[in-house]
């Protein structure tokens, strides 16, 4: 009877996986360690036509990342680079690359640099998983991140992950010091790209601007890519390489 | 020559409005008469009304405040406040907008509460931490009244985001520009919301003697205490200011000011010194004969001179007096009701949506001066002309 007792309670123990695995897990669900994707954002604004961007990025890694505009044709040549803790912009009418913060908003919408580039949150956060809930019908682990420190932009974040396996995340919430949701995230519509499943379609929203939401759709990715360190560069963002 | 008068007197009167509402309000709200504030080593002023706040924190800044208040009362120091200035973004309902954040303690502050009067409620309460006191304009913007709640959201200086609620107690009346966007909270709820307790941005000082002077005077014992403050982060110091100093940006719009009037001034006195002589070389034409005649009854040439430069003196008399009635009429009249800023560069000029200019008696007596002294001066050509006129060819003069 201890036995089937011990049994089954270790089997339950497999079943339930850590915090830990579960933010690892999802961390990698969208992109991979190093990846090239393309990518439309859509900013919409109460009362305004919405704005839809398209761009190419490219992630090596959690510190490096770029992210180009190639349409529409006036915003063409716009890019980000992430290279640690640094953000930079380059404005090809300015012909200037200046240097921005990490909460500055990424292209006129809700995203913030750090939302964009902050692609692990594994590094920033301690996990503990707080239970499982149905979201939008779907079984999922509910974690709850602590900020490491008091750098990091976001104090919590109340995570949703599947638990059906795909560790596919679908919602978080990003709350400030004293408690306030500030931002919700929504991942959804899962296709098939780059030769595996993954939500495709991220939406921010946020609570600074009610009725305003920013949605990024992933057009194509390609993960495990060879991607050279010298591209993530302040002056390869300048030479438009 | 009286129009040029009353025209001085009047631009004088602006221009010393201008530079006492621009130095008052900076004063009350912004830097004191003297002002502790951590400036980054590579701080360079952007010539704006912001580069008086404080853009980084000065770690116990509240205790300081009063160390300074307790130990500096010899050296003229009435009152020493810490404040707090940051921006964030203040939402209420379905709108937001960028908001400068300034945490006070209001019972602290009377010179900041007359220079920001309700326009509707009160002024921030001594002892409701939630309480918020808002700029009209923003109020406006985000729709808020009295009893209304608002939500700021700000990023800590440490990079996280924080957010505090409040209720706004009362919405003070338009001023500068600059503040348009102001929301006052206490101390302690700027602390918590920029995840500081203790810190300020600034340390406001009033002196007992509110000259620049009496300042600088001041500025070492103030330096001697504040010394190398712990906490700051590598490269920034802490540095005493005068208000002189830290309002920069105030005081090159009073010094522009100050170029125009004198510009004015170049022009009505050449204007006015054109009219004079012209005017006396017609009337010494005129009364060719009559210098004639005196001259044949024995005048001499000095008398002569004398004759028409008291004349001119006269003249610039009158003319001063008559101006300064005139100018000194307009300066009260719209000293007591105010003329309108009403484009964003007229209030950004003269500091607030109407501009109160003064009757100053230096600037007064300095018109009057000035244009008795020109009336006079451009009498010598043609006085020295009647002199040079020969008896005999001035008694046949038709």
């Amino acid at each position: 009877m201890l036995l089937l007792l011990l049994t089954m309670a270790a089997a339950v123990a497999a079943a339930t996986p850590t915090a830990d695995t579960i933010l690892c897990r999802a961390d990698r669900a969208v992109l991979g360690e190093s990846a090239a994707y393309t990518l439309q954002m859509t900013v919409v604004r109460p009362g305004k036509p919405d704005r839809v961007v398209e761009m190419k990025g490219w992630k090596k890694g959690d510190a490096l990342g770029l992210v180009r505009y190639t349409a529409p044709a006036k915003e063409r040549g716009t890019a980000y680079l992430r290279n640690g803790a640094n953000t930079w912009l380059y404005l090809p009418s300015a012909e200037k690359v200046v240097r921005v913060g990490a909460k500055q908003n990424f292209g006129g919408g809700d995203f913030s640099n750090a939302d964009i580039f902050r692609l692990s949150l594994v590094n920033d956060y301690v996990p503990t998983l707080a239970g499982e809930e149905a979201w939008d019908g779907q079984p999922c682990y509910r974690l709850d991140l602590k900020a490491k420190d008091r750098t990091v932009a976001y104090d919590r974040v109340v995570y949703r992950v599947r638990s059906d396996g795909t560790f596919f995340p679908v919602h978080a919430e990003y709350y400030t010091i004293s408690g306030r949701r500030l931002k919700w995230l929504t991942l959804g519509e899962v296709a098939r790209m780059g030769g595996r499943a993954r939500p495709t379609r991220l939406t921010m929203e946020s609570a600074l601007e009610q009725g305003s939401r920013t949605v990024l759709r992933f057009l194509a990715i390609d993960d495990d890519v060879t991607l050279d360190d010298r591209m993530f560069t302040p002056s390869a963002l300048e030479r438009g390489q | 020559m009286a129009l040029g008068t009353a025209a001085l007197v009047l631009g004088g009167g602006l221009s010393d409005g201008i530079a006492r509402q621009l130095t008052a309000s900076l004063v009350a709200v912004q830097t004191g008469h003297l002002q502790v504030v951590v400036r980054p080593a590579d701080f360079e002023p952007q010539n704006s009304p912001f580069d008086a706040y404080g853009h980084a924190l000065l770690p116990g800044g509240e205790a300081l405040a009063r160390r300074i208040a307790a130990e500096a009362k010899g050296q003229g120091v009435r009152r020493a406040v810490p404040y707090l200035y940051g921006r964030g973004t203040a939402i209420a309902g379905n709108r937001s907008s960028l908001a400068s954040i300034v945490g006070i303690l209001p019972s602290e502050e009377p010179e900041l509460r007359a220079a920001h009067p309700a326009d509707t409620g009160a002024f921030l309460p001594a002892d409701d931490p939630l309480a918020t006191y808002v700029a009209a304009p923003a109020a406006r913007k985000l729709r808020l009244a009295v009893g209304d709640s608002v939500s700021f959201v700000i990023q800590t200086p440490r990079g996280a985001v924080n957010s505090v609620d409040a209720v706004v107690c009362g919405v003070f009346r338009k001023g500068a520009p600059w503040y348009d966007a102001t929301f006052y909270v206490p101390l302690a709820a700027a602390q918590a919301l920029f995840d500081r307790p203790g810190a300020a941005t600034n340390i406001k000082m009033t002196l007992a003697e509110g000259s620049s002077a009496a300042a600088r005077r001041a500025r070492p014992a103030v330096a001697a205490i504040v010394g190398a403050p712990e906490g700051l982060e590598p490269g920034e110091r802490a540095r005493v200011e005068t208000f002189e100093e830290a309002g920069r940006f105030s005081f090159s719009i009073i010094q522009a000011n100050e170029s125009a009037l004198a510009v004015l001034s170049a022009f009505l006195f050449l204007a006015a010194a054109v009219g004079i002589v012209n005017s006396m070389l017609m009337s010494v034409h005129e009364r060719t004969r009559e210098i004639g005649t005196v001259r044949a009854l024995g005048m001499r040439r000095a008398m002569v001179v004398r004759l028409f430069i008291l004349e001119g003196l006269a003249l610039g008399v009158v003319a001063a007096t008559a101006g300064i009635v005139l100018g000194a009429a307009g300066v009260l009249y719209y000293g007591a009701h105010g003329i309108p800023m009403n484009t964003m560069t007229l209030a950004w000029v003269a500091g607030g949506d109407r501009l109160f200019p003064v009757l100053t008696p230096a600037h007064v007596a300095r018109a009057a001066l000035a244009i008795a002294g020109l009336s006079t001066a451009a009498a010598v050509y043609p006085a020295l002309t009647a002199s040079r006129l020969e008896p005999r060819e001035a008694l046949h003069h038709i």
